[in-house]
């Protein structure tokens, strides 16, 4: 009986895996650049200074394993957040974490165009916790209640985004390029944005492995949470820190791309349950399948010109979106 | 948009705006009108037909407003001063060329954030607007005074050469313009002969910010251009500005390429350290120009469409690199 407890995960992981690494072969495969399949798998096992090895292994290769990083960021980041409000709608993009870190991100651009990404990092953590402090304090003045927070969340986006865009227009000829990084975009990760982002997400997946159980007993509530002594405020500031972790620095390297983190824990918990030492690491490895495919799918809308990923993620993730809001309104009539 | 609050507030201020001025208009048509009859010259009418519409304008417009870049160009090689520009509230985007040629004016705010009231506090007699930037505000801007709308933002040199006979009769300067238009031609036709028969090599204008690498293609102002003149643009396409990546920047692997930095710190400077960039045929053959955004993408016109043709030749052929 334990044994097959044990069947679906791994299999789930198998799966996981192999459309992962699937996804990050085909996207090192295809592109503008058009390289014979032979070249590509040349340029990792027998590495050779050719201009087809250089594309993959200096453009294509850090692209694909930056946008599994920033998926699993985001999707995580999302997971935690979904936990820690008991709010079906928590993500990164829906409660202002990704406006905030935009915000602060096209601010610093503007006014230390000389910064580099490294150091706009520390910027998206600052604007993360922003937006996201604006939110979570809105949204529980008075009592918390999900539809609170998601109405707080919404405005205050809107009022970051409008920010932002004022900041855009007002230096429209400095910036009309920052246009395509709003989108979301992950055509320009180099290895160099994969190292900034690395720490980060690497610290950021850690300390949510580290709370998952306590994330667990959050989604029975607070007062269970508390009869199982667990320390409640504790774990609710790690996640806290961990989604400005993950989601900050996802921001400052390839924009605010929306949805993964609110799709991708929803499709993981049907597939698992809601045991968070279940739900994050295979909300880590979705949200990488996600964004791989997303960014592949995105190389192909103007082929072959680039469009931001964050297109192809807003049209999977909208429909779903309103597809949870209606779900929940059948549910509470 | 999420600027809707904003955007009420321009509308009621605009509307302010409007019901000023056509208490304002009437009174300098009316002026006008008496100064027709009572002295030596009749008031001419011609129908101009720009990109929306077919207007009536009466007289010499003496007061213009403009609202893009390529404007002030066309006005400027005619020998006329706009009294306001949408100049992004930045003076020095106009080129010296251009800028030598025009009187002060009075500084109307952003080309993508027009400023309606800014613009009817100048009481103008002709607004020249863009079609891709202000088709929507049309209506707005010819209730503060007669406005042709041309094509300028994205356009090609042919359509902004299109553009010129326009501009030129909404202002009553046709035939100038006509002679203008043909030594424009001839200049370019004496360029031309300058470059060699065997020229072959490709050409990539491109604006390096620090979100990303912009090239300007056949359908660009400079790309269309450097066309004209018997280059061919190592990237074609409908689109003007499209966003490339090294990797597309790796496979068109222009001859030329002729880089306009906008900021100090730019995607070259990352590029800069991956053997794809510098195994470009264009770095390795030390054919990387840097030239000014102003006078090769903002400006767009008669003038600097010799002044980019010139400084082409000049880094190309000069010899000295």
């Amino acid at each position: 009986m334990k044994a097959s407890s044990f069947i679906k995960p791994i299999m789930l992981a198998l799966l996981g895996c192999s459309l992962l690494a699937a996804g990050i072969l085909l996207s090192i495969s295809f592109g503008a650049a058009d390289i014979r399949m032979a070249e590509v798998w040349n340029a990792i096992t027998n590495p050779e200074p050719t201009k087809e090895q250089l594309i993959v292994r200096t453009l294509r290769l850090p692209r694909a394993l930056g946008s599994a990083l920033i998926g699993a960021s985001l999707a995580v980041a999302g997971a935690l957040m979904q936990a820690v409000t008991r709010n079906p709608l928590a993500s990164p993009q829906i409660f202002g974490i990704n406006a905030g870190a935009s915000l602060v991100v096209v601010g610093s651009i503007v006014l230390f165009p000389f910064l580099s990404p490294p150091a706009l990092v520390y910027f998206a953590f600052a604007g993360a916790a922003l937006g996201g402090g604006l939110v979570y304090s809105f949204g529980s003045a008075g009592g918390q209640s999900p539809v609170k927070l998601a109405l707080a969340g919404t405005a205050v986006s809107l009022l970051l985004a409008a920010l932002t865009e004022g900041l855009v227009v007002l230096h429209d000829h400095q910036t009309q390029t920052v246009l395509f990084w709003l989108a979301g975009a992950v055509d320009g990760v180099s290895w160099s944005d994969v190292h900034t982002l690395l720490p980060w997400s690497l610290l950021g997946l850690l300390v949510a492995a580290g709370i998952s159980r306590s994330m667990t007993l959050l989604g029975l509530g607070d007062d269970v949470a508390h009869g199982l002594g667990q320390r409640v405020q504790r774990a609710r500031l790690l996640a806290g820190v961990a989604v400005i972790l993950l989601a900050g620095s996802s921001v400052a390297v390839a924009g605010p791309i929306g949805f993964i983190g609110l799709v991708i824990p929803h499709i993981v918990r049907r597939m698992v349950g809601s045991d968070y030492r279940m739900v994050i690491p295979f909300a880590a490895l979705f949200g990488a399948v996600l964004l791989v495919y997303a960014d592949l799918a995105s190389r192909y809308i103007s082929y072959p010109f680039e469009s931001p990923v964050g297109i192809v993620t807003a049209a999977l993730g909208a429909p779903f979106f309103l597809y949870l809001i209606h779900k929940g309104r059948m549910a509470s009539q | 948009m999420r600027l809707s609050k904003a955007f009420i507030l321009l509308l009621s201020v605009m509307f302010l705006g409007i019901t000023v001025l056509t208490g304002c208009s009437s009174r300098t048509t009316g002026g006008t009108e008496t100064a027709g009859t009572s002295t030596e010259q009749p008031q001419t009418t011609r129908t101009v037909k720009h990109e929306l519409e077919e207007i009536t304008i009466t007289g010499t417009p003496s007061r213009i407003v403009v609202l893009e870049f390529s404007f002030i160009d066309a006005l400027a090689s005619l020998g006329i001063s706009p009294v306001g520009i949408a100049d992004d509230n930045d003076p020095s985007l106009i080129i010296p060329e251009v800028k030598q040629k025009i009187g002060t004016y009075t500084s109307v705010g952003s080309r993508y954030e027009t400023n309606l009231e800014l613009i009817s506090s100048l009481q103008p007699d002709l607004i020249i607007a863009d079609l891709s930037r202000h088709k929507e505000i049309y209506d707005k801007l010819t209730k503060i005074a007669p406005t042709i709308v041309v094509k300028s933002l994205g356009a090609d040199y042919k359509s902004n050469l299109e553009a010129f006979p326009v501009i030129a009769e909404a202002v009553g300067a046709s035939d100038k313009a006509k002679q203008l238009i043909s030594d424009h031609q001839k200049r370019m036709e004496e360029l031309k002969k300058r470059i060699p028969a065997d020229e072959k090599r490709t050409v990539l204008p491109a604006v390096a910010s620090s979100t990303g690498f912009f090239a300007h293609t056949n359908a660009a102002y400079a790309g269309s251009l450097l066309e004209q003149l018997g280059y061919k643009d190592a990237i074609q396409g409908t689109e003007a500005y499209p966003k490339v990546t090294l990797e597309q920047l790796v496979t068109a692997d222009p001859d030329i390429l002729f880089i306009m930095k906008s900021g100090d710190k730019t995607v070259i400077d990352e590029w800069k350290s991956n053997p794809l960039w510098t195994n470009l045929k264009a770095v390795k053959n030390g054919q990387i120009h840097y030239v000014e955004r102003n006078a090769w993408s903002l400006s767009r016109g008669l003038i600097a469409a010799e002044t980019i043709a010139d400084q082409a030749l000049q880094l190309l052929y000069s010899g000295s690199k």
